[in-house]
């Protein structure tokens, strides 16, 4: 999971199989969709594996991380319109608000939204 | 068992090596001192249930064999999640109802609330809503 930073935001992926397998075994979470692409065929979210959504949580919160390096999480609300799928190469988008965006290459909807908040310190 | 007191979980041992791990998968910033990925207090959540996910949805009744998914979740830090540090578990079970879906024609919907905590109190609260397909012989 290689990323990169440039004009158009971080970048993260391609997802992977085996990234997927090690999430789950993170999560102890034996849903297969996230594990074996006939099940996610068989769940009608076509042939390929489905990322866990805190995978996608963990990229977003670490594009937070690198771009706010002294900032402590209060909270972190995350909203998921989607999924990303083994192969998928992804984007996070970080605003202001603080906040950030997730999305795979190719499609225009976003697949995470996440707000954040930030402890305050003297 | 929506409304019932919250259940005790496992314990959580988030070790250096542990969050190393972590932040390679999702390629995160070096750890600043001994402050874990906020993404711990997910992980640790569900690590820490009394028994994994799928199990702790099948007995729920859930058709979590057919593919559930997220929705929303909502990370809170009370205290701080540390390196070097073990926490437990506690879980409680906020909802469960079932609704129209446009993907699944009806899902069930679980919101559950995870704590973690050390001998301070809290350090971090996860809660989130899981959507399943309804699957029955209805």
């Amino acid at each position: 999971m290689a990323d990169r930073q440039n004009g158009a935001g971080w970048r993260f992926g391609p997802v992977s199989g085996p990234e997927m397998a090690q999430w789950c075994a993170l999560l102890r979470d034996d849903n297969a969709i996230h594990l074996r692409r006939e099940a996610a065929e068989a769940a009608g979210f076509g042939p390929r594996r489905v990322n866990p959504g805190p995978a996608n949580l963990a990229y977003v919160i670490s594009a937070a991380m690198a771009a706010h390096p002294q900032a402590e999480f209060a909270e972190i609300a995350a909203f998921f319109a989607g999924n990303v799928f083994e192969g998928d190469r992804l984007a996070v988008a970080l605003a202001p608000g603080p906040g950030g965006t997730l999305y795979a290459e190719g499609r225009a909807a976003p697949v995470l939204r996440v707000q954040f908040t930030f402890k305050e310190h003297d | 068992m929506a409304g019932q007191r919250p259940i005790p979980g496992r314990r959580y041992d988030l070790t250096a090596a542990l969050d190393d791990r972590v932040r390679a998968l999702c390629a995160a910033p070096p750890r600043q001192g001994d402050l874990a990925h906020p993404i711990h207090a997910y992980l640790g959540g569900l690590a820490a249930m009394p028994s994994p996910i799928g199990d702790f949805s099948r007995d729920l009744g859930l058709a979590f064999d057919a593919g559930p998914v997220l929705g929303e979740c909502r990370l809170s830090f009370p205290g701080r999640l540390r390196v070097g540090q073990a926490y437990d578990a506690t879980v409680e079970v906020l909802d469960l109802t079932r609704k129209p879906s446009r993907r699944f024609g009806r899902a069930d919907h679980l919101a559950l609330a995870i704590t973690l905590s050390d001998q301070a109190g809290p350090a971090s609260l996860l809660q989130f809503k899981m959507i399943t397909p309804a699957v029955d012989d209805g």
